[in-house]
């Protein structure tokens, strides 16, 4: 990979290019077709409606937020665990992976509408939980994958060791793991908050995005609904951003993994 | 009578004006006559493969001219006027052996029944009768690359032009398969050009050794190799074919020896030249 | 199968495992079955042993109530398909449930289609043009990082209000079209990546032959671009199903399965075990899509090494 100034400019430029078009032609096209505000309301509306209700879009992102982040710590640290355990004990592998295969075929999230019942529809918890489910699933699947995918040269050498399975799984498995947790967590982070939103859809408490989406559409406010769906959009992005600069900072000098 | 191929005064620079500039090659004249074997051999970096894709106008030179079949290049390859083969058979996993012969002669726009029949013809000529309807991941490696010369040869180029074709081969499959290439070029009077990393495949191989050096890529020697045109496995054993590898080896250990002379120039960017 | 081998290197080698391809699906098959089996007995466990009211585990409320109003026995959940969706109804609730799932099928499927062909337009543009794979690839990758599904109200919305000429647009249709706006990208991004992935040679080998950016593109590209593309399909189906169920419960688009679940969630407390039924037939729906994929996927690969298979 070369990187001269002038291909990094190239990778900028070309984007930003695309991106200031696309809202232009956005802006344009409202215009010129007139679009009513039902259907599309042009950018610069959207943005007025957004510094409008900063306050209430922020009250409404930390509660969507908090759930996203609460389900995603859980999540990772019960992926995590799950997986050291189904890595060592092949039965458990050969139960859980296909139940993890199905899962990601499924609807998922209609979950919340059973944990609803389970627990009471006015607590975080049901969401919290199908976030931590969700998430638990890719870090398991990947870590796991880390864990026993391993190069079997490194293994057979570390056995020319005679190394307990305990080094084996400190020195091959594990750091053969991390970047497949990384990958995982670029994956899940992104994921959990679309979860924690999509979980609002199913009654509850009226405090979350989406929920403050779906209200002001009710009442035929859409560029205010957009202006949510702006503050759900950067939520998004600051989940994925930070897991990309935990696998940075954890991983200095390492290929960083493909998307 | 028109050499096969022409090479006249050609350099070729990559990345130019950056300051990871390589100049791949520095002034190269080659003239191969129709019906030559000759082999490009040297240490790598040394531009053969380089050459090999000027002649085949994968490339464009820098500068100077390539000429194949007395038209330059690139009508050359418009008028496939040679077949190629590399080192990896590079046959398509999603078609039958038969399929992946026809895929130049498909490309021409012959019809079917047509195409399928030099198919046959060509594995004929390569043993692989049997193995017509089978799928190339079914087959050993030297099979595969049987099937890649086959392919190459499918249109009947006058020309084929071959990258380390047995190169990934080992040792006893890679013999099998040099005497089976000079028994179809011999049946084909096809002219070849070779790049080969083995001494012993390039003297066993051709009429012309031409020796490479690298930093620049450049051709230090030419070596004529007159073992005859019958070569067979007392051929490895005839002094004046080790004699003829003394003298390959002793090229490209002089080669060595005027380079490290120089100042070690700093490695070769890797990739330049196995691409 | 390489996880086997990976685990325990020792005693694999390499011979026995296209063999080992079909039993080791039927042993897949069975553990799962075995996995679902387990799930209901750890569920009816938990209702022996579990708080009747939910608990608090170090201050937090987070012990499921284990009564048979939040959690039916699995056999209630069962028993319940055969019977009438309300009482004095006509048929089971099994047949609500078909239809309901058939319903939201037809979306996703159109959905999915819209989506795969817009997402393989977009890979063939972005291996064509570099530019506009530099200019589009970044916002592909983040329009997955951000909830797009938040547009699912917004787009429903426009059902029964906006005409276009003629043309006045169904609800129906905004619901596929998420449905489709979930399903491109994991086109577009792993055709790209699989018409990128051709090997070097191979495109020179097309370029020794004077073939043209089509006959490169028909001949060597797509084909080589199929192990790529079926992972990436399965996502789709995957997600077009998300998409619709989404839509239907963000706006009581009615007729569907998702809508069937919010319906049903509503009377728990009197027919606790109604809303398990739709849970059920949504996850039927979602596997149902991804067969549809995996019959595509063994007719495509047939003929290739098992390798590529993983």
């Amino acid at each position: 990979m070369n990187r001269s100034p002038r291909a990094l400019a190239a990778m900028v430029v070309a984007p930003v290019a695309f991106g200031i078009a696309f809202v232009a032609l956005w802006e344009a096209a409202v215009k010129v077709l007139d679009l009513q505000p039902y259907f599309l309301p042009p950018p610069s509306a959207i943005w007025r409606e957004f510094q409008a209700n900063a306050a209430l879009i922020w009250e409404a992102t930390k509660v969507s937020g908090s759930n996203a982040l609460v389900g995603l710590v859980i999540g990772t640290v019960l992926g995590v665990a799950l997986a050291f355990v189904l890595s060592r004990f092949r039965v458990l592998n050969e139960l859980v992976t296909p139940l993890a295969v199905a899962l990601n075929a499924v609807p998922i999230f209609v979950l919340v509408a059973l944990f609803n019942n389970m627990f009471s529809v006015t607590s975080e918890v049901p969401r919290r939980l199908m976030v931590t489910l969700v998430v638990n699933f890719i870090v398991l699947v990947n870590v796991a994958k880390g864990l026993t995918q391993v190069d079997r040269t490194h293994v057979e050498l570390m056995r020319s060791y005679a190394a307990s399975e305990v080094a084996v799984l400190r020195k091959v498995r594990v750091p053969n793991a991390v970047p497949y947790l990384f990958i995982a967590l670029k994956i899940a982070a992104p994921a959990a908050v679309i979860t924690a939103f999509v979980s609002e859809y199913f009654g509850g408490s009226q405090n979350g995005l989406g929920s403050r989406i779906v209200g002001n559409i009710a009442i035929s406010k859409n560029a205010t609904a957009w202006g949510y769906v702006l503050g759900a959009c950067l939520l998004g992005l600051a989940f994925y951003l930070a897991a990309v600069l935990a696998e940075r900072a954890a991983t200095p000098g390492r290929p960083q993994s493909a998307e | 009578m028109t050499n096969a191929v022409d090479v006249r005064g050609v350099s070729k620079a990559f990345n130019r004006g950056r300051p990871d500039e390589v100049r791949a090659l520095v002034d190269v004249d080659l003239a191969i006559e129709p019906g030559e074997f000759v082999s490009m051999i040297g240490p790598s970096g040394c531009g053969k493969s380089t050459a090999l894709r000027l002649m085949a106008n994968l490339l464009e030179p820098t500068s100077g001219d390539v000429h194949v079949n007395g038209k330059p290049a690139r009508k050359a390859r418009l008028d496939q006027d040679y077949g190629m083969a590399f080192q990896q058979a590079g046959l398509f996993d999603w078609r039958n052996v038969t399929k992946n012969v026809e895929l130049p002669l498909e490309l021409k726009g012959w019809d079917r029944s047509r195409r399928r029949e030099r198919a046959l013809e060509m594995l004929h000529l390569v043993k692989l009768d049997e193995f017509a309807e089978h799928m190339p991941w079914q087959l050993s490696g030297g099979m595969q690359q049987r099937v890649a010369i086959a392919r190459a040869l499918a249109a009947h180029p006058p020309l084929l032009l071959m990258d380390e074709p047995f190169g990934a081969l080992d040792e006893m499959t890679r013999e099998h398969m040099q005497a089976e290439l000079l028994r179809i070029c011999g049946e084909t009077s096809t002219t070849v050009v070779f790049v080969t990393h083995s001494i012993p495949e390039a003297v066993y191989l051709s009429t012309r050794v031409v020796v490479m050096s690298p930093r620049p890529g450049r051709i230090t020697d030419v070596i004529d190799v007159d073992l005859g045109p019958r070569r067979d496995v007392d051929t490895r054993e005839d002094p004046a074919f080790f004699k003829k590898i003394t003298e390959v080896r002793e090229a490209l250990r002089g080669m060595e020896r005027a380079s490290s002379s120089e100042a070690a120039g700093p490695p070769q960017p890797a990739g330049m030249e196995d691409r | 199968m390489s996880e086997a081998a990976a685990v325990r290197p020792a005693r694999s080698d390499s011979a026995p495992r296209a063999r080992d391809g079909y039993l080791h699906r039927l042993r897949a098959v069975w553990m799962f079955a075995l996995a679902l089996l387990l799930v209901a007995v750890l569920w009816e466990l938990y209702k022996v042993v579990g708080p009747q009211d939910g608990g608090t585990v170090f201050g937090w409320k987070i012990l499921p109530r284990a009564n048979d109003q939040a959690m039916p026995h699995v056999w209630q959940m069962l028993a319940r398909f055969g019977e009438p969706e309300r009482a004095g109804f006509p048929g089971t609730i099994l047949t609500t449930i078909l239809s309901g799932a058939w319903f939201t099928f037809r979306l996703s499927f159109a959905g999915f289609v819209i989506g795969a062909a817009v997402g393989l337009g977009l890979a063939v543009l972005m291996a064509r043009f570099r530019v506009v794979e530099r200019g589009l690839l970044p916002y592909l990758v983040v329009s997955q990082t951000v909830p797009l599904i938040a547009l699912a109200p917004l787009v429903v919305s426009w059902g029964g209000k906006l005409h276009l000429g003629a043309f006045e647009w169904p609800r129906w249709l905004s619901a596929a079209v998420l449905g489709a706006f979930l399903a491109f990208f994991p086109v577009a991004v792993g055709t790209l990546k699989g018409l990128t992935s051709a090997p070097p040679t191979a495109v020179e080998l097309m370029d020794s032959y004077a073939a043209s950016w089509r006959q490169t593109l028909f001949k060597l590209r797509f084909p080589a671009a199929v192990p790529y593309m079926v992972p990436a399909f399965r996502l789709a189906a995957t997600a077009s199903v998300v998409g619709v169920v989404v839509a239907e419960l963000s706006t009581g688009l009615a007729g569907g399965i998702g809508r069937l679940i919010i319906e049903y969630a509503r009377e728990a407390t009197a027919d606790p075990a109604k809303v398990y039924t739709a849970v059920f037939g949504a996850a039927a729906l979602g596997l149902f899509m991804a067969g549809i994929v995996g019959v595509a996927d063994v007719v495509l690969m047939r003929n290739r090494p098992r390798e590529a298979l993983e």
